[in-house]
């Protein structure tokens, strides 16, 4: 029993946060319950629907670029070797180590010029290039963590490496490409800042600069219920994307796809 | 070959980016010249959102030309005018704080209307000290568009309750604090109710609630030019002690010291505060049976005047549409939008000639707070937000020591004031 | 699955030795194709992050106005940095906030790592509890926090405590959040590691009379190392570019004691306008990473 008190315990001081937002952004100015803070975002600016459809778009574009483009990498870097490689993979970790505030600006200068200024398109590129990191580097283990056996056994009956790629390799790494569709979907559904400084057109904004936008919209006083409510709608649909693809993506981090 | 060709594109791109931001050509796409309704883009702070959308409808109802508005969230509309400024992509108009426009003028991001403001009949009305900032080397680039003025708000039933007249609200920063520390002996037991509150971790409020009573008082927070720094001296030292005191009596509210801002006005519509210093703006969103009563901020010994607050509005430099967008923002202070939109919902006009017009006068407090637009300030600063509004500026901190701190150390912070000021 | 610690080093050089030896395929075609499937990672890389980047370095050598054409000045924008009043105070912050974040983040995760992995009835219910808030982004969970600790809507309110009064508090209350954020995260790449031990290395252990604490010390902890290093790189990182929890949650406050050095970039940025010299900071802040990174990797291997 000892075993299970301690845990959930801990499982509680977790969840807690979590239940309290749900709770009180179903409390009213009044204290009483009331879905009144939800109808009053849904009606917010362009409407909820909206903004949760722009996120939509942002995240299943971003998911697909990174899929598609770590998993090609990843399978390069892997099972390749071809001139500046080393020195690509290092680029593409070193990502991580730019501060997001800076590189906004000429990013934006950038998108500006090649015509996906104020684009849903552009932001999600923007998002693919800051999940590359991550992904490439889960993708790369991911691969290595497969039996070369299996690749070659295709490749001497004649198979070229991308009908190995699709054939063989990938059904073997899909724990590995589910959690970079993941993350990249929790990084591009939640991210604030980029989309701030993007986009130019309140229609497309996705829903956390929206929600922002409504829990600001009187100077100096605070909804805390609307704001607790912007908080769920943001985090729910990421909670069950959570739960419906746990076996996957922990089978993803198990099948080696982290190690050092 | 194939290995060179991601090269040789980011080379192209970024020369391309390059030319994009060194050149001072704008790059838009749509042409002046094509006939036909226009949509001109606008941007502006959700703080401000309810005027700007009501202004913005009632304008496409009767024009060809339309208008887009875009809110943008309060504390993150400076950096998105930064970003859009850097990419050269400003809306054709955009509202601001008036107390960032200088910093804007001078950065070159307003086209010059001075020629287009001289042909408006009343251009003399407009309110003065929006126009004034607005004012960069004697030419003209913005007009006023929201007005938000700081004044005293008093809750009458806690008044009477605590034994003071109701009818009679402070009308010099002493009586202020001697009214607070009634309200708050008689009323402050249960931990509910409270004298006073202020925003005592917010730059911003300070300067929105404690300067009318340095200028109340016949004196200065800055220099004319905004390049040297006051707030060491009387009366801003007077105001400090004053409310010094009320903190260490504690009349003030408990969450006094480490409000940031974002729920400074909060407290007073629910009844738990007996007086304090609020945005105009706020009268018209208070609870309908709450009995309020509002007063001009006074100095230390009498005297009234106010912070000219709210939004400018102009033109970007990059503007496509400078023709349809004069056309908004002309329209958008005349006698019709600012009478049947403004007015009627009890919003302070932004012209001195309209103060008294048919709607203000159901509300006398309306028509007080109207005729404060010609006694107030609005202080000229051209580093005014990161001296004073930054949470990491160096006022911040000044105001921090002499109100709950080391009222000693002012002196020598002070001397970063004026390092801010001039940099 | 692979052994333990296979480290990437010794598969690359393994398998460069196969490539060779490989007569039926000739290294070029096979090189061509290696480089065909690396190219998107190849564009996207060079046009949004290395020609960005470039942009940076340049802005930093220029005063750089909103509008109009920047004018060259260097070194002026690197030389100024030290100049500005709340750097040092951000750099001290920002290395305490590190070591903190780091020391607490791997005990916990390793802690919360250790109590789920054995298999029992019930322990997936117990990972994905301490992984759910990770599922929440961290502008929400700021934003959550914000709200959870705000005394008059909040359930600890009855406390009276000023959870972000006092710079002390204010440090605790968003080190809570970050703890709360990613130690689920964290949990589960330690996890990945630890499931990685064979366990007939602690059955072998054990049969020796090895105590507990002996095993955690001498088998865990060093097969544990490739694991562990890889999440020290990403906690300190991830530490040093801190930014939104500050900004959000602390607004940097209060009186300047959670400013973080991204702050300072951010506000001259955006609040100075000063664009040249936030790229000063943010080329300094980038070598200072890329050198720091390199040397944690080769103390760490």
């Amino acid at each position: 029993m000892r075993y299970y008190s301690s845990r959930s315990a801990l499982a509680v001081l977790f969840l807690f946060p979590l239940l309290w937002s749900g709770w009180s952004s179903l409390r009213g100015q009044d204290g009483g319950y009331t879905l009144g803070n939800y109808a009053q975002m849904a009606r917010f600016g362009e409407g909820l629907p909206r903004y949760f459809g722009n996120s939509l778009l942002v995240s299943v574009i971003t998911v697909a670029g990174t899929v598609v483009v770590s998993a090609l990498g990843g399978y390069a870097f892997a099972r390749f070797r071809f001139p500046g490689k080393n020195l690509l993979f290092l680029a593409t970790l070193a990502i991580l180590m730019v501060p997001y505030a800076t590189i906004l600006i000429p990013l934006y200068v950038l998108l500006g010029y090649v015509g996906l200024q104020n684009s849903l398109v552009g932001l999600a590129l923007v998002f693919v290039m800051f999940q590359l990191p991550f992904a490439t580097y889960m993708m790369r283990n991911s691969f290595e963590a497969v039996p070369k056996e299996l690749e070659e056994a295709a490749m001497v009956d004649g198979c070229g490496s991308l009908r190995a790629l699709i054939g063989i390799l990938l059904p073997a790494v899909r724990p590995g490409l589910i959690t970079v569709g993941l993350f990249a979907f929790l990084a591009s559904w939640n991210d604030f800042f980029a989309p701030l400084i993007l986009l130019n057109d309140g229609s497309s904004f996705p829903l956390p600069v929206a929600v922002v936008s409504m829990t600001q919209k009187t100077f100096g006083a605070i909804d805390y219920g609307m704001l607790q409510a912007g908080v769920m709608v943001m985090a729910v649909p990421c909670l069950l994307l959570f739960l419906v693809l746990q076996r996957y993506y922990v089978r993803g981090f198990m099948s080696g796809a982290l190690r050092g | 070959m194939f290995r060179r060709l991601p090269a040789i594109t980011a080379a192209a791109l970024l020369a391309a980016a390059l030319a994009a931001c060194g050149g001072g050509e704008p790059a838009g796409s749509a042409s002046a010249g094509s006939s036909g309704p226009v949509t001109v883009t606008m941007w502006t702070r959700a703080a401000t959102q309810a005027q700007s959308q009501r202004l913005v409808d009632a304008y496409n109802k009767t024009h060809k030309n339309q208008v887009k508005l875009t809110v943008i969230p309060t504390d993150n509309y400076q950096p998105r005018i930064a970003a859009a400024a850097g990419a050269k992509q400003l809306p054709d108009i955009f509202a601001a704080d008036v107390i960032f426009v200088p910093n804007y003028t001078s950065q070159g991001l307003f086209l010059d209307i001075t020629d287009r403001i001289a042909k408006l009949p009343f251009k003399d009305a407009l309110a003065p000290s929006h126009m004034r900032l607005g004012t960069y080397e004697n030419r003209q680039y913005t007009l006023p568009h929201t007005l938000d003025l700081s004044v005293w708000f008093w809750n009458k039933d806690l008044y009477k309750k605590a034994g003071l007249d109701p009818e009679k609200g402070p009308t010099t920063l002493k009586e202020f604090a001697e009214q607070a520390t009634t309200v708050q002996e008689k009323l402050g037991k249960d931990g509910k109710v409270h004298g006073t509150f202020f925003g005592g971790n917010c730059g911003g409020c300070y300067v929105f609630t404690f300067w009318p009573s340095v200028w109340a008082a016949g004196g200065d927070v800055m220099n004319e030019d905004g390049t040297q720094s006051l707030v060491d001296k009387p009366p801003m030292t007077d105001v400090f002690a004053i409310y010094r005191s009320l903190y260490e009596k504690g009349v003030t509210g408990p969450t006094t010291k480490e409000e940031q801002g974002p729920t400074w006005t909060g407290f007073f519509p629910k009844g738990e505060i007996g007086v304090m210093p609020m945005p105009s703006t706020t009268l018209g969103s208070m609870p309908a049976d709450m009995k309020i009563g509002v007063a001009p901020i006074a100095g230390p010994d009498g005297g009234e005047s106010t912070f000219v607050g709210g939004d400018s509005v102009g033109i970007s430099a990059t503007s496509q549409h400078p023709d349809e967008a004069w056309d908004f923002l002309s329209w958008s202070v005349s006698d019709e939008a600012q009478v049947e939109v403004m007015a009627k919902n009890k919003d302070v006009v932004a012209r001195t000639d309209l103060a008294d017009n048919k709607y203000s006068s159901a509300d006398p407090r309306v028509v007080l707070i109207n005729s404060l637009v010609a006694k107030g300030r609005t202080p000229y600063a051209l580093k005014f937000g990161q001296t004073f509004n930054d949470p990491q500026g160096p006022w911040l901190r000044l105001a921090r020591e002499a109100v709950f701190g080391d009222a000693s150390k002012v002196a020598s912070l002070n001397e970063s004031v004026n390092q801010s000021l001039q940099q | 699955m692979a052994g333990p610690v296979s480290g990437t080093v010794h598969v690359t050089a393994a398998r460069a030795g196969r490539g060779r030896r490989a007569p039926a395929r000739p290294g070029t075609l096979r090189a061509l194709a290696g480089m065909a499937y690396a190219a998107p990672t190849a564009v996207i890389v060079l046009t949004l992050f290395l020609a960005p980047l470039v942009l940076v370095v340049v802005m930093s050598l220029h005063r750089w106005p909103l509008l109009g054409a920047p004018t060259f000045n260097a070194p002026a924008n690197y030389a100024k940095i030290a100049d500005d009043p709340l750097f040092p105070g951000a750099v001290v912050f920002t290395l305490k906030y590190t070591a903190i974040i780091t020391v607490l983040l791997s005990a916990l995760a390793l802690g919360l790592a250790l109590l789920v992995q054995e298999r029992r009835p019930g322990v997936g219910f117990f990972r994905t509890a301490f992984f759910l808030p990770g599922a929440v982004g961290f502008a929400a969970a700021a934003l959550l926090f914000y709200g959870m600790l705000n005394n008059d809507v909040g359930p600890f309110g009855f406390l009276g405590v000023k959870w972000t009064g006092t710079p002390n508090m204010a440090l605790t209350s968003t080190i809570v959040l970050v703890l709360w954020r990613f130690a689920g995260f964290n949990m589960l790449i330690l996890l990945t590691g630890l499931q990685s031990i064979p366990v007939e290395v602690y059955e072998a252990a054990r049969s020796d009379g090895a105590s507990r604490w002996q095993v955690f010390t001498r088998i865990t902890l060093p097969l544990l190392r490739p694991t562990l290093a890889l999440m020290l790189i990403l906690s300190i990182t991830g530490s040093l570019l801190a930014f939104d929890q500050f900004f959000i949650f602390t607004n940097g406050g209060p009186d300047n004691s959670t400013v973080s050095m991204v702050m300072v970039i951010y506000r001259n940025a955006f609040f100075k306008f000063d664009l040249g010299g936030a790229a000063a900071i943010s080329v300094v802040l980038l070598a200072v990473l890329v050198a720091l990174n390199t040397l944690q990797l080769k103390v760490l291997r």
